[in-house]
């Protein structure tokens, strides 16, 4: 566990230091703005997020249920 | 030098007010967009938790949802979402001995309510949100906020939520296991909250001209009652019930008593997502996340969609997700609990599994709309009416090392009303 917390805080790390060096302009971001490429769910999605956390102990980090809010885990 | 600089201060104040009025208008809703969802679910498997671990666990759901979005004008917007949920399910049945009673329908219906306001200065975007969902022995309150913060270049956001859930339980226990006297079967035997309270944080950042990707971590505490009121949960007690059928089971002496769990729990999920725009036919989404909680459960999941564009408005979208997961310290099998055992459950949502979800969508969304047409809300102007933007179809099946499967087939169909208002 502690190593695996160690992973992703690297990863933080490295994420926040990329955030300097990056400077998309608005105009070459084409590619970044198509649909497939959104970064949080799709609507459609949703109805398989609801049931992956009643059918699975592991719930959230996906914009889902994360428990509570129904008669469910 | 002097009257120079000042101009400069000038210049440099419209370029971003200038820049501000783009950003509005690039994030802002300018029409209302209605989404009309519904899925078909259907699993069996044979480790039912309302007898015991072992039984059907047979299960059909139908969801029909509508999301709506109305801008109020260029900064604020309101959406709604309304759901029900249909299910017939075999293994509720046998809460009573009954079969084909009104123990096997349920139906949940939901409602949320989402208020969004965008700062264009500090690049801040702010909301609020309220629901409600009723079903049979349940009735949830939920509150939540959200504040989104994006760097001026556009590049970065970072965006800190909370939401809490205030469930209401009427306690419906197994047939036998009810205190004498306490009523008829449409009776509650008692009744018990269950309150949840989650903290999330998402990360999120452009890397190069076609790779993004983004972090996100909950903190989930829930209190209360845990368990489900209507869970058996059989013993070690030394009675051999092999051979037997589930009624039998449920008809003889063997030790039960309701499913009893912790009242606190905390639960830690961590994700990463990543997307890379490969070229003109193919784009890669990723996603991992990993899960851990105090009942000793701990999760990696791992999914890849390939969406295919095999024209500019056709997209046909593979994907594999992969699962596997520890038991909970309290879970054991049907009859394996030991007498003494202070808490105890045979639910296999929370037993040591690999669970695999393949599946294929397909999205039409063409440039110029599926189709347009009038409707009571835009008959009355000429200016007005409503758009058939896109429509996406998904299918996905799933099973689980311990047996249960199922499958989902799920539908988009997205709206928008064009009422010729610049915002």
């Amino acid at each position: 566990m502690t190593y695996r917390l160690k992973k992703i805080l690297l990863l933080s790390v490295s994420l926040t230091l990329f955030s300097s060096c990056v400077s998309i302009k608005e105009y070459q971001k084409v590619y970044l703005n198509d649909e497939d490429m959104s970064l949080s769910q799709r609507k459609i999605e949703s109805f398989e997020i609801n049931f992956e956390s009643y059918r699975e102990a592991a719930v959230g980090a996906n914009g889902g249920k994360v428990g509570g809010g129904c008669g469910c885990n | 030098m002097f009257v120079s600089a000042s101009a400069q201060d000038e210049k440099s104040s419209e370029i971003r007010m200038e820049n501000d009025r783009q950003w509005l208008k690039k994030t802002a809703l300018t029409e209302v967009e209605i989404n009309i969802l519904g899925s078909y679910y259907t699993q069996d498997g044979n480790h039912s938790a309302v007898t015991g671990g072992l039984g059907t666990e047979e299960l059909t759901d139908v969801t029909p949802a509508i999301i709506v979005n109305i801008p109020i004008d260029s900064t604020r917007q309101l959406s709604f979402n309304v759901g029900a949920d249909f299910i017939t399910s075999a293994s509720t049945d046998n809460i009573d001995f009954n079969v084909s009673s009104e123990s096997r329908n349920d139906t949940r219906k939901h409602i949320n309510v989402a208020y969004t306001k965008r700062l264009a200065r500090p690049r801040l975007t702010y909301s609020f949100n309220g629901g409600l969902s009723k079903e049979y022995d349940v009735f949830a309150k939920s509150i939540g906020a959200s504040l989104t913060k994006e760097t001026r270049n556009g590049n970065t956001e970072i965006s800190l939520s909370g939401q809490a859930f205030f469930d209401a339980w009427d306690l419906y226990y197994p047939v036998e296991l009810r205190p004498p006297g306490s009523g008829d079967d449409d009776d509650a035997q008692g009744s018990d909250n269950r309150n949840s309270y989650n903290m999330g944080l998402v990360y999120s950042q452009v890397l190069t001209k076609r790779l993004q990707v983004s972090l996100s971590a909950e903190f989930v505490q829930q209190d209360g009652l845990l368990s489900t009121p209507f869970h058996r949960v059989f013993f070690n007690d030394g009675v051999d019930v092999d051979g037997l059928s589930t009624i039998e089971i449920l008809e003889s002496n063997k030790l039960r008593k309701i499913e009893n769990l912790p009242r606190s729990r905390t639960r830690i999920p961590i994700g990463f997502r990543m997307n890379y725009f490969i070229n003109d036919l193919f784009v890669f989404r990723g996603y991992y996340r990993y899960y851990s909680d105090n009942f000793d459960i701990s999760a990696h999941t791992v999914s890849i969609d390939l969406p295919v564009k095999i024209s500019p408005f056709i997209s046909i979208t593979p994907f594999y997700r992969y699962h596997v997961q520890t038991a909970s310290m309290y879970f054991k099998p049907f009859g394996e609990h030991e007498l003494d055992a202070e808490f105890y459950t045979s639910d296999y949502d929370q037993s040591a599994f690999v669970s695999n979800k393949y599946g294929l969508g397909v999205r039409y969304s063409p440039l110029y709309a599926i189709g347009r047409f009038k409707t009571p809300f835009t008959k009355r102007s000429k200016n007005k009416f409503t758009r058939f933007k896109s429509a996406e179809l998904r299918y996905a099946y799933f099973d689980r090392s311990d047996g249960l499967k199922s499958s989902i087939i799920s539908f988009d169909l997205a709206f928008d009303l064009i009422t010729g208002k610049e915002r």
